[in-house]
């Protein structure tokens, strides 16, 4: 399918065990830094899910998670810090152990990442995700940024890609940076480029600038437009307007365009493969979006919100989007909210209404909520007309740092026939600070 | 040979005096009061940090602008892990399916989304592809080979 396909699966995992090496290092020196320093946090939280579902092929599986999360830093006096981040998952099927995956687990991310006092200074090592342009990818690999003088900033990473498929090679180095100049709560313009390659193949190369204007308070304008320097065009434009004339309004406007044959340049599997690579997406499709909300918030907590978006596409047809939503919640106590939408498209498939209804109510250290999520297609699928799922949720509140809680869903659907699934969880945080004031959480 | 050497020595030179020449302070570690809920930052803010609302109907389509702007602030309230629960690289639980309480928010695939992906991926494939195109798609490869 994909020109640039090779087995990976052991540079997989020597890059996996490289990353832990570098971080059970730098985490040795680091664990003996709370003791020293005036302030340290220690935050952390045990996830453990026991999830009973079904196959399509009607297999029952009883796969029991757990999420491990885990930082700690200290805060010198000078105002800099010193952190380091681990987050990693493990699973196990309490039934189904006959094959090889009944079993799995990733490190999610795992660095050492100090900030300065000044300029907004940050150097990152280790297993990270990285947000900077055209770049929003995780990396084993080392990531700076800070600001400089005239109100420039500039960042850099360098590393190795964190894929997981086995069947791709990423590319063996993935690098880039951003530079951007801007005006503190005014505007800010950034350039951006990312490269990632091997020995053999260049597998991406890609330049991006992106914009966020806030001339005025009620003024906001965000987007970014990305080329692609391989197939030698723009992948995508992306731009978001929002105007608040009063406190109580909100107007916001978007426009997107995406051209597939350098959109969709080097990806991993056949879904969103060209082509002309194997896939079924058409390289000479181009994709504009418009769209258009409102959102009027009449009182603290409520808002009501119409939406509006229109799919155009050079060769598939078109398709409009409109509906709208109600949300009113009061933090701690209730959440009710309910969606409708209307999808008509030139295509059958692109012919459906979806609706949304939930609430959510808190009673002392109890919660109990509805979540109610429907479609209803013009044409049936597999002679389903309506998919539905409906999900009872339950939890409870042991202590401040425990809590226990699960769901049971109820849903019909093209694939699943009157099916349920449920979910029992259980949490638990850890905490410990001294010195530090402020609110910062796992979640 | 010799100007690119130059280029190479100054570049980090050049860095260190525009790094001593910023001297701005940088922003805070940790948000200075505890923010719970899906908060409105226009509440305390009337700077650029108010366009942050989370509320806003548009938050959604702008956090990753915001994330590549201010990702210092992001990071004064979340966790690397609130990052991770959607932008993974390799994931089997829905952030819907972890956090089926948190109803008010806006979390993608919620419900049966087996067979709405079918559709969802004709209407705007690339919606998909920032997540799943290049990694956390071994699921997708179950069925796409």
């Amino acid at each position: 399918m994909i020109s640039h396909q090779e087995e990976s699966s052991g540079r997989g995992k020597s890059g996996l065990l490289r990353t832990a090496w570098v971080v059970l290092a730098a985490s040795s020196v680091m664990l003996a830094q709370p003791v020293l320093a005036a302030d340290y946090t220690i935050t952390g939280s045990s996830n453990t899910y026991l999830r009973m579902t079904r196959t399509i092929s009607k297999d029952d599986l009883y796969p029991l998670y757990e999420y491990l999360r885990f930082s700690v830093s200290t805060a010198e006096k000078d105002g800099s810090s010193v952190s380091l981040h681990l987050g990693a998952w493990g699973r196990l099927d309490l039934v189904d152990k006959s094959s090889d995956h009944y079993t799995d687990g990733d490190l999610q991310y795992g660095f050492l990442s100090y900030q300065g006092a000044k300029n907004n200074l940050v150097v990152n090592v280790g297993r990270q995700f990285v947000t900077e342009g055209v770049a929003s990818e995780r990396i084993d690999g080392l990531y700076a940024r800070s600001d400089f003088a005239a109100g420039f900033t500039g960042a850099a990473f360098v590393g190795q890609p964190v894929v997981t498929d086995p069947s791709y090679k990423g590319g063996d180095y993935i690098y880039g940076g951003r530079v951007a100049q801007g005006k503190t709560g005014l505007y800010t313009i950034g350039v951006s480029a990312l490269r990632n390659e091997s020995d053999v193949a260049r597998d991406r190369e890609e330049e991006g600038i992106d914009v966020w204007l806030h001339p005025v308070k009620q003024v906001d304008l965000t987007g970014r437009s990305s080329y692609n320097s391989i197939t030698s065009g723009w992948m995508e434009h992306a731009y978001t307007l929002s105007v608040a004339p009063i406190d109580a309004v909100t107007l916001s406007a978007d426009f997107s365009r995406i051209n597939y044959s350098d959109y969709f340049y080097n990806v991993t599997t056949t879904a969103f493969a060209l082509k002309n690579n194997g896939g079924v997406l058409d390289p000479n499709e181009q994709l504009t979006t418009y769209g258009a909300s409102a959102a009027w918030t009449p009182k603290k907590d409520l808002t009501v919100a119409a939406e509006y978006k229109k799919y155009d596409y050079d060769i598939q047809g078109s398709g409009d989007y409109v509906g709208g939503k109600v949300a009113w919640t009061a933090p701690g106590a209730l959440s009710l909210g309910g969606s409708a939408h209307r999808m008509i498209g030139d295509s059958e498939r692109l012919r459906y209404y979806d609706y949304r209804l939930y609430a959510l109510k808190k009673v002392g250290h109890a919660e109990l909520g509805l979540d109610f999520y429907n479609v209803i297609f013009d044409r049936p699928i597999d002679g389903v007309k309506s998919s539905f799922a409906l999900t009872g949720i339950a939890g409870y509140e042991v202590t401040e740092k425990l809590k226990v809680g699960g769901d049971v869903e109820y849903s019909q659907s093209p694939d699943f026939d009157r099916e349920w699934r449920a979910l029992v969880k259980v949490a638990y945080a850890f905490d410990m600070k001294t010195g530090e004031k402020g609110g910062k959480s796992e979640k | 040979m010799k100007s690119k050497l130059l280029i190479l020595l100054m570049m980090p030179l050049m860095a260190c005096v525009l790094f001593a020449c910023a001297n701005t302070n940088s922003g805070a570690r940790i948000h200075p009061e505890a923010v719970t809920g899906t908060p409105n930052c226009t509440e305390c803010h009337t700077d650029a940090y108010a366009a942050m609302n989370h509320q806003a109907v548009d938050f959604f389509k702008k956090h990753s602008i915001f994330a590549t702007n201010a990702r210092r602030s992001c990071n004064s309230c979340h966790a690397e892990s609130f990052c991770s629960d959607c932008h993974a690289h390799k994931e089997e639980l829905k952030p819907s399916v972890k956090y089926s309480e948190a109803v008010e928010r806006t979390m993608p695939h919620r419900g049966d989304y087996m067979s709405q992906h079918r559709i969802d991926g004709k209407m705007n494939p690339a919606s998909c592809a920032k997540c799943h195109g290049r990694q956390n798609n071994e699921r997708c490869v179950t069925c796409h080979k």
